[in-house]
């Protein structure tokens, strides 16, 4: 998300003359009472880059399942090449010439990169894997569109953007006419998603149609032709990029205004609660995770940190909560050096990346998962013992004050939505006030409604004085929330700004790995 | 108008009794096929479980025998249930309960003149902590490195049976009785044995452990902190650890506290049953208790049904042998089929529907009052 | 003293007919948690081979021996491979706890076994069958110690040989073995590449049925030549020992199940010899050596990612 001048400006073109390649009619699919298609109508002509722009649950996903065969529609038809077809499986969409970039990225971790590329192939002699060939093709494609890629890498040694363009090579290796693509800027910064979009352009230019998914509205109105927008399943708009403006398309999606400004002007904090001097640490993977991070957040203020996502955000949160050892340097909250901080719930809060697999026990009750930390501490536990009527009272007044929908505290936490399981959480992390509360991700895959909620909630334990850690890939909530931002790339802080809209440019560029020292300077230089 | 009374009883009932549906049905079906493998080797279902009903519960001294043959299978599947409660797959009840019976038997055989108020918690004591022991290495590897205790407790299974047969080998076991034409050991002091509950049965006092454990152990899990803990381990360890849960600790006091638990099964088998160590004594009592602790949903208390089931199968095998001459193996074809159909949950689904919606009209009314 | 050279040969030729059956059972197996399945029930798997080897030939007494050998082991393949198939369906189609449906498929095993023992033998007792063939080839067998031990044994003690060899090359250079391993790490690459995991996890488990049924023929007719109540004792989990053993790898786990096999012809033969240590430690010793190698192993390989998960396309 950048502002109009530093854009790369895509030049959109009129594809209406085009042979239409796809051809999706009234396609609905209904999960339940849930209907995740309704009646979706869409097309997409060769040498188009069509983005379908919706928020998270919108049926983006859905629809590009039914495409390729993961899932199968209700109602509905699909014509490639004017043709209707019936498509059953993934191994059908393949031959009809349709590929797919998957969010979550489809790859064996312990394999090579050729490997993973000839899973599900076809061999000249099968069944014995002769990876020659395959990998002479598969090098000419990469060279051929700039995708640079080693072959005989195990994934899991790759970094994100090298899978990405794995993912896309197995694409192309299946001469796939028609690719779609599913949100596949989650995982890049501004300048690497560039690159993708001139990689697009060239596909497209060659005759492909492209489908780009996405939530984010500045990239679709900087690469695609023509955008369909989806709202809870149905179709709001669908039309040439060039003729819609940014708010209009922003209202298609959410059904109304959207402020992204901020509620008040950025504040100053005040005695220092976390200390990070110089802290560093290593990943799961053994490599480094965090390399002499200093940082330090005040009371009552909003620090937000910006970063793709697997820059040591995980690691740093870890380290706060005790979780992970250091390396090197010093981490103390309150002055204190702690171990156990998640035990003091005074001290510290978590809202944990993954609500569901992190912050809650999917079996327990509601009642149970907001006394997670208290449960054996009085009034919860007295002598020995749990005491749970009053272990339910204290729920029933936590679902009135955070109104949580759901049917009793008795209810299970799976069967709560996922907006509903975040405000337990959150419940739960704030009940003692703690003095630093650490935010990590905690809008991911919740609805316009659902993050307002959050970042309210957010706003509101920094008011009341608590110092806040807010790690988020949405750099709009970011700017809206934060007092401060700062950028983290590769386990480093690349620096930290004001949370000044002007100053995104530099924030991606940080996010790629430049220090705002050597931003400045070539700025002052060029001045 | 229902009476107010009944209300909430008839309310705290129906849950139950819908989550009792799925094991029975599954014990039906066991049943059924078993039937038909008992044709197909010749002889009639209905001799064949009408001796094993008489030998189970046709009379004081068959109902005795159930008991005898259900305590063991309690104490393992006491164990096991705890165990899988806490997300942790002890399979190696077997080899604990060999250990548990190897320490007890020392302590018994120890020629000090204790009076048996002291000996006998002594015994059991060393029992608990025989087992305990056993299950230290593996739940010492799966809290503190990871490794599976799948396979760990598999193997240390079966080299308790071997370090029990060498203690009671007759020519060089430590514990072993000279000149004995199968090896087992001395019998052990009288102050160590535990008392017979019915004259003239070999119902002994190991029950009354098994029947008190139980009921502590569901009051552990469901009203202390310890257990909250446990519940927590095994239904997100994830979420558990992000709550603060040292969960490394956890899972070591769970293996020690699940093996110590068989261990008990073990010395209770010595002190209640045999009054020896022998070589093999179980039939593998370890691996019933799975079976035991799954028929009964993990819960400590429905493990008590569920043992006496599996008890009274194995009363009214060997009556149903005696009488009709048909193997006593045919017991382990019901015991198999019943897990098989347990975990296939037949009907489940819909119980669990209606489970759930009885037990939120149970809210339902307690707020109501 | 036990090192001269008729012990050696004695304890060579014993360590690798013991270990054969481990051999074919844990390829199997290997091949199974490579996919994705865990199959303790190994064992149940085995006792059926060995019971259903000596029953058929028991009935094909007075056939040619190859004949009646080969349709022993073909039957007792095809009854591991059924059993396995109930385990495959409740663990791979029913999404079902893997580790209790193999206990109880074990148990089935020995009650079904047992009971179908007595039915067929009764109260005859033992007889021996006629089991595998031997072969001695010729010149090689002739070279001291080492020939009699390798090259005069048990068609099955040369299938052990071979056997790890094939698996291993196909799981590693073909494209069955490419599915397999996808699999068993992530199931839902192999789903969208268009390939079925039910399928390929089928195939593993029947597989691994299969070669454990084979093992249980191997293990009554190669040696005992009859059937024992629960003759299997315990290797079908020796077997899974050997796999984490030798990091799932076909060849790797072949070489464990040989050290289990020395280990336990040592502890037969440690009875007649005096060794101050009581045979019992003997037989203890290969269990506590696959727990010595499970606690090493970990940290250098990992299992299958997605070993004893069931696989389940995400809805929306």
């Amino acid at each position: 998300m950048r502002t109009g001048d530093e854009r790369l400006v895509v030049a959109a073109r009129d594809v209406s003359g085009a042979p239409e390649l796809l051809r999706m009619e009234e396609v609905t699919k209904r999960f339940g009472r849930l209907v995740a298609d309704d009646a979706v109508t869409f097309d997409v002509r060769a040498g188009e880059i069509h983005a379908l722009l919706g928020e998270n649950g919108a049926g983006k996903s859905t629809l590009m399942k039914i495409l390729y065969g993961l899932q199968q529609p209700d109602d509905g038809r699909i014509l490639i090449d004017g043709r209707q077809v019936e498509i059953g499986s993934p191994h059908e969409a393949v031959s009809l010439g349709i590929g797919m970039v998957h969010q979550h990225f489809m790859l064996v971790p312990t394999l090579t990169a050729i490997e993973n590329v000839v899973l599900g192939m076809p061999t000249d002699r099968p069944p014995l894997l002769d990876l020659r060939d395959a990998r002479k093709r598969l090098v000419e494609l990469a060279e051929r569109y700039r995708l640079a890629i080693a072959p005989d890498v195990p994934v899991w040694q790759m970094s994100v953007g090298a899978q990405q363009r794995l993912e896309i090579l197995k694409a192309l290796y299946r001469s796939a006419r028609l690719l779609v693509l599913d949100e596949p800027t989650a995982v890049l910064a501004p300048q690497e998603a560039d690159q993708l979009f001139k990689i697009m352009r060239h596909l497209a230019s060659e005759g492909r149609g492209i489908v780009f998914i996405s939530h984010k509205l500045a990239e679709v109105k900087a690469v695609s032709d023509r955008v369909t927008v989806l709202r809870h399943g149905r179709v709001t708009g669908q039309l040439p990029t060039a003729d819609a403006s940014a708010s209009e398309l922003a209202t298609m999606m959410v059904g109304r205004e959207v402020k992204l400004g901020r509620t008040a002007p950025p504040m100053a904090g005040g005695d220092p609660v976390l200390e990070l001097e110089a802290v560093s640490c290593q990943t799961d993977r053994e490599t480094a995770g965090l390399r002499g991070v200093t940082l330090t957040v005040r009371a009552g203020e909003i620090v937000g940190i910006a970063g793709v996502d697997g820059n040591g955000q995980s690691e740093m949160v870890e380290c706060i909560a005790g979780l992970r050892s250091l390396t090197a340097g010093r981490l103390t909250i309150k002055g204190e050096v702690l171990q156990g901080a998640l035990r003091n719930p005074a001290l510290l809060g978590l809202i944990p990346e993954d609500r569901y697999s992190q912050g809650l026990v999917g079996d327990f009750s509601v009642a149970e998962n907001l006394v997670l930390k208290a449960y054996s501490r009085p009034p919860f536990t007295e002598r020995g013992f749990l005491r749970w009527g009053r272990i339910n009272g204290h729920a029933r007044a936590q679902i009135e004050a955070f109104d949580i929908r759901t049917p009793g505290p008795l209810a299970k936490a799976r069967s709560l939505s996922g907006g509903n399981q975040q405000k337990v959480i959150v419940a739960r992390e704030t009940q003692e006030q703690p003095a630093l509360l650490v935010a990590s991700q905690p809008t991911r895959g919740l609805d316009v409604g659902a993050v307002e909620n959050v970042l309210t909630l957010i706003r509101r334990q920094r008011d009341r004085g608590a110092a806040v850690l807010f790690i988020s890939t949405e750099l709009s909530e970011l700017f809206a929330l934060s007092d401060r931002v700062v950028v983290f790339h590769n386990g480093e802080i690349m620096g930290e700004v004001p949370p000044d809209p002007a100053l995104l440019g530099q924030v991606g560029e940080m996010m790629m790995g430049r220090s705002l020292a050597s931003i400045r300077s070539e700025a002052g230089s060029a001045a | 108008m229902r009476a107010p009374i009944l209300v909430p009883i008839r309310a705290a009932v129906r849950p139950i009794a819908y989550r009792a549906i799925v094991p029975l049905v599954s014990i039906a079906a066991a049943l059924a096929v078993s039937a038909v493998i008992i044709v197909i080797v010749g002889a009639s279902p209905l001799e064949a479980y009408g001796a094993m009903l008489r030998g189970a519960v046709g009379g004081i001294g068959s109902l005795a025998t159930t008991a005898v043959r259900a305590t063991p299978l309690l104490l393992t599947g006491l164990a096991v249930a705890l165990s899988f409660r806490a997300g942790i797959f002890n399979i190696g009840a077997e080899g604990q309960l060999y250990a548990g019976a190897a320490l007890s038997a020392a302590v018994a055989l120890l020629p000090l003149d204790l009076p048996a108020i002291v000996h006998v918690p002594l015994t059991l004591a060393a029992g608990f902590l025989g087992g305990a022991l056993w299950a230290l290495v593996p739940g010492w590897l799966r809290a503190y490195r990871g490794v599976s205790e799948v396979v760990t407790t598999l193997m240390l299974n079966f080299v308790g049976i071997q370090l029990v047969a060498y203690l009671v080998d007759p020519i060089d076991g430590p514990m072993g009785e000279r000149g004995a034409s199968y090896a087992q050991s001395q019998v052990i002091a009288e102050s160590a044995e535990l008392p017979i509950l019915i004259r003239g049965t070999s119902l002994h006092a190991g029950l009354l452990i098994g029947l008190g454990l139980a009921v502590g152990l569901f009051v552990l899990i469901k009203y202390t902190p310890l257990g909250f803990r446990l519940r927590m381990l095994g239904g997100n360890p994830v979420a558990a650890r992000f709550a603060g849960l040292s969960e490394k600790r956890e899972i070591l006091v769970v293996m020690l506290l699940s093996g110590g638990i068989a261990g008990l099964a073990g010395a209770a088998e010595v002190m209640g049953l045999r009054h020896r160590l022998y070589d093999r004594f179980s039939p593998g009592y370890g691996y019933d208790g799975i079976a035991v602790a799954l028929l009964a949903g993990s819960n400590p208390l429905a493990v008590i049904l569920s043992a006496t089931f599996f008890g009274g199968l194995r009363a009214g095998a060997n009556a149903m042998q005696q009488s009709t001459g048909i193997e006593t193996s045919v017991v382990l074809i019901i015991q198999a089929l019943t897990i098989l159909f347990v975990i296939l949950g037949p009907l489940r689904g819909w119980a669990r529907a209606r489970a759930a919606r009885s037990s939120e009209s149970v809210e339902a009314s307690a707020s109501a009052v | 003293m036990p090192f001269d050279p008729a012990f050696i040969v004695d304890w060579g030729s014993a360590s690798l007919r013991l270990a054969a059956p481990l051999v074919l059972a844990a390829i199997g197996g290997v091949y199974a948690e490579r996919s994705g399945v865990f199959n303790i029930g190994i064992e149940g798997m085995m006792l059926i081979g060995a019971f259903t080897a000596v029953a058929v030939s028991y009935y094909l007494a007075g056939v040619d021996i190859a004949i009646a050998a080969a349709l022993a082991a073909i039957t007792a393949m095809l009854a591991g491979g059924a059993t396995a198939l109930v385990h495959a369906y409740l663990s791979i189609t029913r999404g079902v706890d893997q580790i209790i449906s193999g206990a109880a498929i074990n148990i089935l095993a020995l009650g079904l076994t047992n009971t179908l023992y007595r039915a067929v033998w009764g109260e005859v007792g033992r007889e021996r069958v006629a089991g595998f063939p031997e072969v001695r080839i010729p010149v090689l067998a002739d070279i001291p110690i080492v020939g009699p031990i390798l090259f005069d044994q048990s068609v099955v003690v040369f299938a052990a040989f071979v056997l790890p060899i094939v698996a291993a090359f196909v799981l590693f250079r073909t494209t069955w073995g490419l599915n397999i391993r996808a699999a068993g790490d992530f199931p839902a690459a192999v789903d969208t590449a268009g390939l079925s995991v039910e399928k390929t996890r089928y195939a593993a488990v029947l597989f691994s049925g299969l070669m454990a049924g084979l093992a249980g023929a191997a293990l009554a007719l190669g040696a005992v030549r009859y059937f024992t109540p629960g003759m299997t004792a315990g290797r079908g989990f020796i077997v899974l020992g050997a796999i984490v053993f030798g990091r799932w790898n076909p060849m790797l786990a072949a070489v464990a199940c040989l050290l289990f096999g020395a280990a336990d012809a040592f502890q037969l033969r440690a009875q007649a010899l005096d060794l101050g240590l009581p045979y019992q430690f003997f037989v203890m010793l290969p269990y506590l050596l696959a727990v010595l190698a499970i606690a090493g192993a970990i940290g250098r390989t990992r299992a299958p990612q997605q070993l004893g998960i069931p696989y389940r396309r995400e809805a929306t």
